[in-house]
Protein backbone atom coordinates (compact mmCIF):
# COMPACT_ATOMS: atom_id res chain seq x y z
CA UNK A 1 0.00 0.00 0.00
CA UNK A 2 1.45 2.91 -0.89
CA UNK A 3 1.95 6.17 1.47
CA UNK A 4 0.17 9.42 0.65
CA UNK A 5 3.83 11.06 0.35
CA UNK A 6 5.19 8.23 -1.98
CA UNK A 7 1.71 8.76 -4.10
CA UNK A 8 2.75 13.11 -4.16
CA UNK A 9 5.82 12.52 -4.89
CA UNK A 10 5.55 9.75 -8.23
CA UNK A 11 2.24 12.41 -9.50
CA UNK A 12 5.54 15.06 -9.24
CA UNK A 13 7.42 12.98 -11.78
CA UNK A 14 4.62 11.19 -13.73
CA UNK A 15 2.33 14.10 -14.52
CA UNK A 16 5.02 15.94 -16.84
CA UNK A 17 5.57 12.90 -18.74
CA UNK A 18 1.56 12.05 -19.37
CA UNK A 19 0.95 15.46 -20.46
CA UNK A 20 3.83 15.34 -22.61
CA UNK A 21 2.99 11.95 -24.29
CA UNK A 22 -0.57 13.10 -24.27
CA UNK A 23 0.38 15.86 -26.49
CA UNK A 24 2.40 13.96 -28.91
CA UNK A 25 0.76 13.60 -32.30
CA UNK A 26 1.65 10.40 -33.75
CA UNK A 27 -0.16 8.03 -35.82
CA UNK A 28 -3.36 6.52 -34.47
CA UNK A 29 -3.29 3.14 -34.98
CA UNK A 30 -7.56 2.95 -34.57
CA UNK A 31 -7.54 5.09 -37.92
CA UNK A 32 -5.71 3.01 -40.72
CA UNK A 33 -2.35 3.48 -42.40
CA UNK A 34 -1.39 7.39 -42.89
CA UNK A 35 -2.53 8.74 -46.72
CA UNK A 36 -0.04 8.06 -49.14
CA UNK A 37 2.18 11.23 -50.17
CA UNK A 38 2.06 12.57 -53.88
CA UNK A 39 5.19 11.35 -54.69
CA UNK A 40 4.38 7.92 -53.67
CA UNK A 41 1.21 8.19 -55.47
CA UNK A 42 2.95 8.91 -58.73
CA UNK A 43 5.94 6.48 -58.13
CA UNK A 44 2.95 3.88 -58.01
CA UNK A 45 1.59 4.67 -60.85
CA UNK A 46 5.10 5.07 -62.86
CA UNK A 47 6.02 1.44 -61.30
CA UNK A 48 2.98 -0.06 -62.70
CA UNK A 49 3.67 1.75 -66.66
CA UNK A 50 7.40 0.60 -66.23
CA UNK A 51 6.31 -2.84 -65.39
CA UNK A 52 4.09 -2.98 -68.24
CA UNK A 53 7.09 -2.30 -70.35
CA UNK A 54 9.07 -4.98 -69.09
CA UNK A 55 6.30 -7.30 -69.52
CA UNK A 56 5.46 -5.63 -73.45
CA UNK A 57 9.41 -6.61 -74.06
CA UNK A 58 9.73 -9.86 -72.63
CA UNK A 59 6.26 -11.13 -74.24
CA UNK A 60 7.55 -9.65 -77.79
CA UNK A 61 11.05 -11.62 -77.43
CA UNK A 62 9.19 -14.76 -76.53
CA UNK A 63 7.08 -13.96 -79.58
CA UNK A 64 9.84 -13.15 -82.02
CA UNK A 65 13.52 -13.84 -80.51
CA UNK A 66 15.18 -12.98 -83.62
CA UNK A 67 14.47 -9.19 -82.44
CA UNK A 68 16.85 -10.09 -79.44
CA UNK A 69 19.98 -8.23 -80.90
CA UNK A 70 17.89 -4.87 -80.77
CA UNK A 71 15.25 -5.50 -78.17
CA UNK A 72 17.74 -6.92 -75.22
CA UNK A 73 19.61 -3.45 -74.49
CA UNK A 74 16.02 -2.09 -74.15
CA UNK A 75 14.73 -4.28 -72.19
CA UNK A 76 17.50 -4.06 -69.62
CA UNK A 77 17.10 -0.44 -69.30
CA UNK A 78 13.87 -0.60 -68.53
CA UNK A 79 14.53 -3.00 -65.72
CA UNK A 80 17.09 -0.20 -64.41
CA UNK A 81 13.92 2.18 -64.52
CA UNK A 82 11.98 -0.08 -62.58
CA UNK A 83 14.49 -1.02 -60.56
CA UNK A 84 15.08 2.81 -59.62
CA UNK A 85 11.42 3.65 -59.38
CA UNK A 86 11.01 0.60 -57.04
CA UNK A 87 14.09 1.78 -54.89
CA UNK A 88 12.26 4.87 -53.82
CA UNK A 89 9.24 3.59 -52.26
CA UNK A 90 8.70 0.82 -50.11
CA UNK A 91 6.59 -1.38 -52.03
CA UNK A 92 4.21 -3.91 -49.91
CA UNK A 93 5.16 -7.84 -50.21
CA UNK A 94 3.56 -8.89 -53.53
CA UNK A 95 4.62 -5.27 -55.45
CA UNK A 96 2.40 -2.67 -55.77
CA UNK A 97 -0.79 -2.21 -55.72
CA UNK A 98 -0.89 -0.78 -58.94
CA UNK A 99 1.65 -3.26 -60.66
CA UNK A 100 -0.36 -5.92 -59.48
CA UNK A 101 -3.80 -4.94 -60.57
CA UNK A 102 -2.56 -3.63 -63.78
CA UNK A 103 -0.58 -6.87 -65.22
CA UNK A 104 -3.47 -8.95 -63.80
CA UNK A 105 -6.23 -7.87 -64.91
CA UNK A 106 -6.75 -6.89 -68.76
CA UNK A 107 -8.49 -3.67 -68.28
CA UNK A 108 -6.03 -2.89 -65.40
CA UNK A 109 -5.84 0.94 -65.26
CA UNK A 110 -2.06 0.81 -63.48
CA UNK A 111 -3.63 3.19 -61.21
CA UNK A 112 -3.72 7.01 -60.62
CA UNK A 113 -1.08 9.46 -61.89
CA UNK A 114 -1.29 9.81 -65.29
CA UNK A 115 0.33 6.23 -66.57
CA UNK A 116 -1.18 6.88 -70.15
CA UNK A 117 -1.24 3.93 -72.95
CA UNK A 118 1.60 2.25 -71.21
CA UNK A 119 -0.19 1.45 -68.13
CA UNK A 120 -4.03 0.31 -70.05
CA UNK A 121 -4.51 -3.03 -70.72
CA UNK A 122 -2.00 -5.20 -72.41
CA UNK A 123 -2.63 -6.52 -76.13
CA UNK A 124 -2.32 -9.00 -77.74
CA UNK A 125 1.04 -9.81 -79.49
CA UNK A 126 0.74 -8.71 -83.07
CA UNK A 127 1.18 -11.37 -86.00
CA UNK A 128 3.86 -9.64 -87.56
CA UNK A 129 7.16 -8.73 -86.53
CA UNK A 130 6.96 -5.12 -87.93
CA UNK A 131 3.61 -4.72 -86.11
CA UNK A 132 5.01 -5.74 -82.35
CA UNK A 133 7.39 -3.68 -83.13
CA UNK A 134 5.40 -0.68 -83.98
CA UNK A 135 3.42 -1.28 -80.46
CA UNK A 136 6.11 -1.66 -78.27
CA UNK A 137 7.27 2.05 -79.95
CA UNK A 138 3.84 3.29 -79.60
CA UNK A 139 3.86 2.48 -75.62
CA UNK A 140 7.71 3.70 -75.24
CA UNK A 141 6.56 6.96 -76.72
CA UNK A 142 3.25 7.02 -74.68
CA UNK A 143 5.10 6.38 -71.50
CA UNK A 144 7.48 9.07 -72.22
CA UNK A 145 4.32 11.48 -72.11
CA UNK A 146 3.03 10.06 -69.19
CA UNK A 147 6.80 11.10 -67.23
CA UNK A 148 6.38 14.37 -68.40
CA UNK A 149 3.00 14.72 -67.18
CA UNK A 150 4.30 13.62 -63.92
CA UNK A 151 6.51 16.08 -63.42
CA UNK A 152 4.03 19.54 -61.83
CA UNK A 153 3.59 17.54 -58.88
CA UNK A 154 6.58 15.65 -57.38
CA UNK A 155 9.74 16.89 -55.97
CA UNK A 156 12.41 18.21 -57.54
CA UNK A 157 14.78 14.77 -57.69
CA UNK A 158 12.29 12.77 -58.60
CA UNK A 159 11.18 14.64 -61.35
CA UNK A 160 14.54 14.99 -62.32
CA UNK A 161 13.90 10.89 -62.51
CA UNK A 162 10.75 10.71 -64.44
CA UNK A 163 12.93 13.72 -66.91
CA UNK A 164 15.44 11.00 -67.67
CA UNK A 165 13.62 7.97 -68.08
CA UNK A 166 11.35 9.96 -70.62
CA UNK A 167 14.73 11.19 -72.34
CA UNK A 168 15.82 7.24 -72.35
CA UNK A 169 12.19 6.05 -73.92
CA UNK A 170 12.38 8.87 -76.67
CA UNK A 171 15.72 6.98 -77.96
CA UNK A 172 13.96 3.97 -77.17
CA UNK A 173 11.67 5.15 -80.34
CA UNK A 174 13.99 6.12 -82.05
CA UNK A 175 15.73 3.20 -81.88
CA UNK A 176 12.47 1.07 -82.78
CA UNK A 177 11.83 3.38 -85.52
CA UNK A 178 14.76 1.69 -87.71
CA UNK A 179 13.03 -0.04 -90.62
CA UNK A 180 15.37 -2.81 -90.61
CA UNK A 181 13.88 -4.07 -87.36
CA UNK A 182 10.58 -4.60 -89.69
CA UNK B 1 10.22 25.72 -77.37
CA UNK B 2 10.38 28.35 -74.80
CA UNK B 3 8.26 29.00 -71.94
CA UNK B 4 7.02 32.05 -70.79
CA UNK B 5 9.04 33.19 -68.18
CA UNK B 6 7.69 35.48 -65.78
CA UNK B 7 7.68 36.22 -61.63
CA UNK B 8 8.09 32.62 -60.49
CA UNK B 9 11.09 31.76 -62.77
CA UNK B 10 12.58 35.10 -61.55
CA UNK B 11 15.52 34.59 -58.81
CA UNK B 12 18.97 33.00 -59.03
CA UNK B 13 18.55 29.50 -59.55
CA UNK B 14 16.34 29.38 -62.42
CA UNK B 15 18.77 31.87 -64.00
CA UNK B 16 21.93 30.06 -62.78
CA UNK B 17 20.40 26.80 -64.42
CA UNK B 18 19.33 28.49 -67.74
CA UNK B 19 23.25 30.26 -68.20
CA UNK B 20 24.56 26.42 -67.17
CA UNK B 21 22.46 25.52 -69.93
CA UNK B 22 23.01 28.27 -72.42
CA UNK B 23 27.07 27.84 -71.75
CA UNK B 24 26.94 24.14 -72.31
CA UNK B 25 25.25 24.78 -75.47
CA UNK B 26 28.21 27.27 -77.00
CA UNK B 27 30.49 24.03 -75.66
CA UNK B 28 28.59 22.24 -78.20
CA UNK B 29 29.20 24.64 -81.15
CA UNK B 30 32.56 25.07 -80.64
CA UNK B 31 32.85 20.99 -80.15
CA UNK B 32 30.76 20.52 -83.37
CA UNK B 33 33.47 22.38 -85.17
CA UNK B 34 36.16 20.61 -83.93
CA UNK B 35 34.86 16.93 -84.53
CA UNK B 36 33.23 18.17 -88.45
CA UNK B 37 36.99 18.35 -89.19
CA UNK B 38 37.19 15.35 -88.42
CA UNK B 39 34.33 13.35 -89.60
CA UNK B 40 33.55 11.76 -93.06
CA UNK B 41 31.14 13.63 -95.13
CA UNK B 42 28.16 11.58 -94.48
CA UNK B 43 28.84 12.04 -90.61
CA UNK B 44 29.52 15.90 -91.18
CA UNK B 45 26.21 16.75 -92.47
CA UNK B 46 24.51 14.98 -89.60
CA UNK B 47 26.90 17.23 -87.38
CA UNK B 48 26.32 19.91 -89.29
CA UNK B 49 22.69 19.71 -88.54
CA UNK B 50 23.22 19.24 -85.12
CA UNK B 51 25.45 22.35 -84.91
CA UNK B 52 22.52 23.93 -86.48
CA UNK B 53 20.26 22.75 -83.73
CA UNK B 54 22.34 23.86 -80.80
CA UNK B 55 22.33 27.99 -82.22
CA UNK B 56 18.97 27.17 -82.38
CA UNK B 57 19.01 26.21 -78.27
CA UNK B 58 21.28 28.85 -78.07
CA UNK B 59 19.11 31.71 -79.33
CA UNK B 60 16.18 30.21 -77.69
CA UNK B 61 18.01 30.19 -73.93
CA UNK B 62 19.57 33.92 -74.63
CA UNK B 63 16.57 35.16 -75.02
CA UNK B 64 14.92 33.41 -72.15
CA UNK B 65 17.47 34.59 -69.69
CA UNK B 66 17.67 38.07 -71.08
CA UNK B 67 13.70 38.36 -70.67
CA UNK B 68 14.84 37.55 -67.00
CA UNK B 69 17.04 40.81 -67.25
CA UNK B 70 20.04 38.94 -66.73
CA UNK B 71 22.76 38.94 -69.35
CA UNK B 72 23.05 35.77 -70.95
CA UNK B 73 26.66 34.27 -70.79
CA UNK B 74 29.22 35.03 -73.91
CA UNK B 75 30.60 31.74 -75.32
CA UNK B 76 34.34 31.55 -74.93
CA UNK B 77 36.85 31.88 -77.57
CA UNK B 78 38.04 28.37 -77.16
CA UNK B 79 37.31 25.70 -74.89
CA UNK B 80 39.57 22.82 -73.47
CA UNK B 81 38.61 19.53 -74.95
CA UNK B 82 38.01 16.61 -72.69
CA UNK B 83 40.89 14.31 -74.91
CA UNK B 84 42.34 14.55 -78.30
CA UNK B 85 40.25 14.34 -81.15
CA UNK B 86 42.42 12.99 -84.48
CA UNK B 87 40.45 10.73 -86.36
CA UNK B 88 36.49 10.40 -86.85
CA UNK B 89 36.13 7.72 -84.03
CA UNK B 90 36.92 10.11 -81.28
CA UNK B 91 35.19 12.86 -83.08
CA UNK B 92 32.46 10.98 -82.65
CA UNK B 93 33.19 10.49 -79.36
CA UNK B 94 33.37 14.31 -78.72
CA UNK B 95 29.90 14.86 -80.14
CA UNK B 96 28.60 12.24 -77.61
CA UNK B 97 30.43 13.45 -75.29
CA UNK B 98 29.21 17.66 -75.80
CA UNK B 99 25.66 16.05 -76.46
CA UNK B 100 25.65 14.61 -72.67
CA UNK B 101 26.83 17.83 -71.10
CA UNK B 102 23.78 19.42 -73.03
CA UNK B 103 21.39 16.52 -71.74
CA UNK B 104 22.81 17.13 -68.02
CA UNK B 105 22.57 20.84 -68.11
CA UNK B 106 18.90 20.99 -69.42
CA UNK B 107 18.13 17.87 -66.23
CA UNK B 108 19.36 20.74 -64.04
CA UNK B 109 16.34 22.92 -65.00
CA UNK B 110 14.03 20.67 -64.13
CA UNK B 111 14.76 20.34 -60.44
CA UNK B 112 13.65 23.54 -59.99
CA UNK B 113 9.92 24.26 -58.77
CA UNK B 114 8.89 26.30 -61.25
CA UNK B 115 6.86 24.04 -63.56
CA UNK B 116 7.31 25.57 -66.92
CA UNK B 117 11.00 25.67 -66.39
CA UNK B 118 10.55 21.67 -65.05
CA UNK B 119 8.89 20.94 -68.15
CA UNK B 120 10.85 23.19 -71.31
CA UNK B 121 14.27 21.43 -69.13
CA UNK B 122 12.55 18.03 -69.79
CA UNK B 123 11.78 18.83 -73.25
CA UNK B 124 15.19 20.17 -74.24
CA UNK B 125 17.07 17.52 -73.20
CA UNK B 126 15.49 15.38 -75.10
CA UNK B 127 16.95 15.64 -78.63
CA UNK B 128 20.39 15.95 -76.95
CA UNK B 129 19.96 12.55 -75.21
CA UNK B 130 18.97 11.49 -79.10
CA UNK B 131 21.61 13.09 -80.41
CA UNK B 132 24.58 11.42 -77.95
CA UNK B 133 23.01 7.53 -78.32
CA UNK B 134 23.35 8.67 -82.25
CA UNK B 135 26.96 9.38 -81.71
CA UNK B 136 27.70 6.69 -79.55
CA UNK B 137 25.56 4.45 -81.22
CA UNK B 138 24.06 3.11 -78.03
CA UNK B 139 21.57 3.83 -75.51
CA UNK B 140 21.86 4.63 -72.18
CA UNK B 141 19.12 4.38 -69.30
CA UNK B 142 19.11 7.39 -67.12
CA UNK B 143 20.38 10.08 -69.14
CA UNK B 144 21.69 13.07 -68.38
CA UNK B 145 22.89 11.32 -64.97
CA UNK B 146 26.37 10.49 -64.98
CA UNK B 147 27.36 7.11 -65.16
CA UNK B 148 26.98 4.95 -62.93
CA UNK B 149 24.75 7.43 -60.75
CA UNK B 150 22.44 4.02 -59.47
CA UNK B 151 23.65 1.23 -57.57
CA UNK B 152 21.58 -1.17 -60.27
CA UNK B 153 22.55 0.58 -63.50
Amino acid sequence: MLRRRQVLAASATTLPLLLALDACVGPDPLSGPPPLSRDVRVLFAAIAAEGNLVHAYKRTLAAYSTLAPALTPLLAEHEAHLAQLRARVAEPPGGSPAVTASLASPGGSGGSGGSGAAGRAIPAIPGTRAAAVALLRDAEQAASAAQLRRLATVSGPLAQLFASIAASETTHVTVLDDRRLA
Amino acid sequence: MRPAVGPASAGRAPVAALQAALAAEHAAIYGYGVAGAQLTAAARAAALRDWTLHQNARDTLTAMIASLGATPVAASAAYELPFAVHDARSARALAADMEDGVTRAYLALVALPDTSLRTFGALAMQPPAERAAYWRGTTTAFPGFPRGAFAHE
